[in-house]
């Protein structure tokens, strides 16, 4: 008998012990959403409330100074306290994903073309800001252009705050204009141009490897020398080629003559040594090839602001060489800036102070202070204004916030923004570019996969197997590499895919007027 | 290689076998030569990539001994030691409190699925066993444990998942069901000791071995854990060690990928090839150093179950 009501007594005990243990994971970071009790000061403005603010990337150094110096001022001015997250570049698209889909409360988040804003405004991720804008954040709403807000529109409503702040990611060729004055070789502006340089690159510097892109990139530079695509990153996704003056022609690049020349034209590099035997397993970036001085052009990524970092970094090093750049729009005959896309904040559903995080994202954008301490970190400590020209306190290594430190790209405020010195060659840059100006077209277009999902990732496997080595001149008979690849690819349901995304890109062109 | 004739006057088989012990022993330690010299060159290979400068690595690849030799890499290192430190604690902790933790809760859970007085053990078994085969994915688990333990940025989250694993209860089971015959734990209950009491003084000796191997795996897992950091930690002063240096390279390869079309310039310093080599070594240094003080535990651990006394 005694023996029982020992066993059952541990036996309870041994549960309590467990359900401690669980009640102890629970306390860890509870509450972080909810406001504290005390502090709400003024009746006015509510319960003070902690916003959950998440931006992709690593945070500066200095994070925790500048999470405070701006909780000081929102707690003052809005009554409310924020929590900078950063997702970390590792698995950033997964973790961007896992946080719109599980509900946790989030009241901003970083939204951008390339994060796939589109399918998730589309797919209901964020909240619809048109009514909340007039009366939440006045001031930001008159600070943002009416053109801008209709560009950002997904089924006729506003879902995130674009950036106001006109760049340009057009591409072009970087190369070393040194090399190319010393051996005398023409400039690489063309097809043929760039080929007669690079047989001169080969020619007289046999220890350098002529063209820098790792993974067969170098296919998205020729494409944007070669055609007027609609697309700024030269290559549409499922081999389609939609030109800029005549958007509702939906052609297959893959598989086409113009596709099977290139392919041999790569192959010919290949033959001639432009590429590395190993290309397809090189680690190194491009950038680092071409700043070390072992590569001599790279043709695919480099926009006005890569290639500036190129040059600051080659004059640092090696103040006799000479890059030169040969913007692609200069072929094309026309550059398109950012979409307003490129850039935004957004609410997502699950927000629990949507008027407050709005309120707050205003003052980022609209009020110095805010936007000076989010950029470029504290005055004095972290920069310093020199003649109206940013200039950053020691250098990268020791200051905890370099400039633009939070990836701060979307409430960039051109009336705030501060430059560094080096930056005037890219705004030059950007002026020229501004001369060929015409709208993109193509990125408020919101591809919805659903309909071809399984074809989707099984096309994305046959493209890495069979059509990056045709890229690079690895297979010895072009043509029926091509075709392998395109009867691979069919099986994998790319004809499907095809028409799927005409029919959605002409139901665009319909709703938007685009001719 | 000729074996040396010996001058002794010996009868044939003993010259024979002695013959043979010799080619034996010189085929078998080459073998293991040649196998020990395949598992140093990568790893000098880093350490030279470690003392070399970066520029040079880029030009020419790698070399066995440094063609230039600098410090950049290592300088780069511990400009920030406090970031470097800050993982390896967090890893060491993470390690050592997760492995004795994880090895109480495994054995004593197959401890008892392993009794045969224990009515629901095939329940229990099938329950856990069950999970083996259908998992809820990702996102489930994410949203458990982000949203109803609330564990993101807590030490806690790094610990709790890998606690317990069905493979090693399993494991542990059939491997307590062989070590502790029943009628031991029969005559301790008549002695009058209690399942605690078993559990302590007769089970957990008697297991050792099995306890050394699952404890090795426990600690592996903790060592070698990243993607927990990756996904509930949002704190860099708590990141492991191993989410540490796979994010600064991860770094590196989205600005390659992502540079297409989004025009992003970062302005945090990039790790250069060198500091990624001295970062290499910084991280597994102390191990190499730690491993043949520890290494004598393991082999005495693991031969204790060879030997039935």
């Amino acid at each position: 008998m005694r023996n029982k009501t020992i066993r059952h007594l541990s036996l309870v005990l041994a549960l309590m012990l467990f359900a401690g243990v669980l009640a102890a994971c629970n306390n860890g970071s509870g509450g972080s959403t909810q406001g504290s009790e005390q502090g709400g000061t003024s009746g006015n403005k509510g319960e003070k409330v902690t916003l959950q603010f998440y931006m992709l990337g690593d945070a500066p150094k200095d994070l925790p100074v500048i999470e405070s110096e701006i909780n000081k001022l929102a707690e003052a001015d809005l009554n409310v306290n924020v929590k900078f997250n950063y997702t970390s570049w590792t698995d950033w698209d997964q973790k961007y994903k896992l946080l719109l889909s599980s509900g946790q409360p989030i009241d901003l988040i970083f939204t951008a073309d390339w994060t796939f804003y589109q399918s998730y405004a589309k797919k209901g991720a964020f909240l619809p800001l048109d009514e909340m804008l007039p009366t939440a954040a006045p001031a930001l709403k008159a600070h943002v252009p009416d053109d801008m807000w209709n560009a950002v529109k997904i089924n006729d409503k506003i879902y995130t705050v674009p950036s106001t702040w006109i760049e340009y990611v057009t591409e072009g060729i970087a190369y070393r204009e040194d090399l190319r004055e010393k051996y005398n070789l023409p400039k690489p502006e063309s097809l043929e141009t760039l080929e007669a340089y690079l047989e001169g690159i080969k020619a007289n510097e046999p220890n350098m490897i002529p063209i820098a892109d790792s993974n067969a990139n170098h296919t998205y530079g020729i494409r944007q020398l070669t055609s007027k695509l609609v697309n700024t990153a030269g290559q549409l996704p499922y081999g389609l080629d939609i030109m800029y003056d005549t958007p509702s022609t939906v052609t297959s690049y893959w598989g086409s003559a113009q596709h099977l020349e290139d392919l041999k034209t790569y192959k010919r590099w290949m033959d001639k040594g432009f590429f590395p035997k190993n290309v397809l397993n090189v680690k190194d970036t491009s950038n680092s090839l071409l700043q070390n001085g072992k590569a001599a052009v790279v043709l695919s990524g480099e926009n006005p602001n890569k290639f500036n970092a190129d040059v600051i970094k080659v004059q640092s090093t090696h103040p006799d060489w000479k890059l030169a750049y040969f913007p692609y729009p200069n072929a094309k005959g026309f550059a398109q800036p950012v979409h307003p896309i490129h850039n935004g904040f957004a609410i997502p559903r699950s927000s629990k102070n949507p008027e407050k995080a709005l309120a707050f994202y205003e003052k980022l954008v609209t009020d110095k202070r805010y936007n000076w301490l989010t950029e470029y970190g504290v005055e004095g400590k972290n920069f310093e204004v020199d003649n109206g020209y940013y200039k950053m306190v020691g250098d990268a290594q020791t200051n905890g916030f370099p400039r633009e430190g939070m990836n701060g790209w979307a409430w960039r405020n051109p009336e705030f923004m501060l430059y560094d010195k080096t930056f005037d060659d890219v705004l030059t840059m950007f002026e020229d570019l501004d001369k060929i100006k015409k709208p993109d077209i193509y990125t408020g277009f919101a591809e919805d996969w659903t309909p071809y999902q399984a074809e989707k990732a099984a096309l994305e496997q046959v493209e890495k197997q069979y059509l990056y080595p045709l890229n690079v001149g690895l297979v010895a008979d072009v043509e029926a590499g091509l075709n392998t690849f395109m009867e691979k690819a069919k099986q994998a349901g790319l004809e499907k895919i095809q028409a799927e995304y005409t029919k959605q890109w002409q139901e665009y062109l319909k709703s938007t007027g685009i001719q | 290689m000729n074996t040396p004739m010996s001058t002794h006057t010996r009868t044939n088989t003993r010259l024979r076998d002695s013959e043979f012990t010799f080619m034996f022993q010189l085929i078998s330690y080459s073998f293991i030569i040649i196998l020990s010299i395949m598992c140093l060159l990568p790893f000098l290979l880093i350490l030279s990539g470690s003392f070399s400068s970066n520029e040079s690595i880029v030009r020419d690849g790698y070399h066995l001994f440094p063609t230039d030799f600098s410090l950049e890499g290592y300088k780069m290192v511990f400009k920030f030691p406090t970031q470097v430190l800050k993982a390896y604690g967090v890893t060491v902790f993470t390690t050592v409190v997760g492995t004795t933790l994880g090895l109480f809760l495994i054995t004593m859970a197959g401890f008892v699925l392993q009794r045969k007085d224990f009515k629901y053990r095939n329940t229990f078994s099938f329950f856990i066993y069950f999970t083996t085969l259908f998992g809820g994915g990702l996102v489930p688990w994410y949203i458990m444990l982000a949203n109803y333990f609330n564990l993101t940025d807590t030490y806690t989250v790094l610990i709790f998942p890998g606690l317990m694993t069905p493979f090693l209860i399993i494991l542990m089971k059939n491997f307590i069901r062989s070590a502790v015959p029943d009628e031991l734990i029969e005559s301790a209950k008549i002695d009058g000791a209690n399942d605690f009491r078993i559990y302590f003084s007769i089970v957990l000796k008697l297991a050792m071995p099995g306890i050394a191997t699952v404890g090795l795996f426990l600690a592996l897992g903790y060592w070698n854990d990243w993607f927990t950091s990756s996904l509930f930690i949002n704190n860099p002063d708590m990141y492991q060690l191993q989410f540490y240096l796979y994010n600064t390279m991860n770094t590196i390869t989205f600005i390659d990928q992502m540079a297409i079309g989004t025009g992003i310039t970062l302005s945090q310093d990039v790790p250069t090839e060198s500091t990624k080599m001295a970062m290499a070594i910084v991280v597994t240094g102390p191990i190499l150093f730690l491993y043949p003080f520890v290494q004598r535990y393991f082999v005495k651990g693991l031969t204790i179950g060879a030997v039935k006394g």
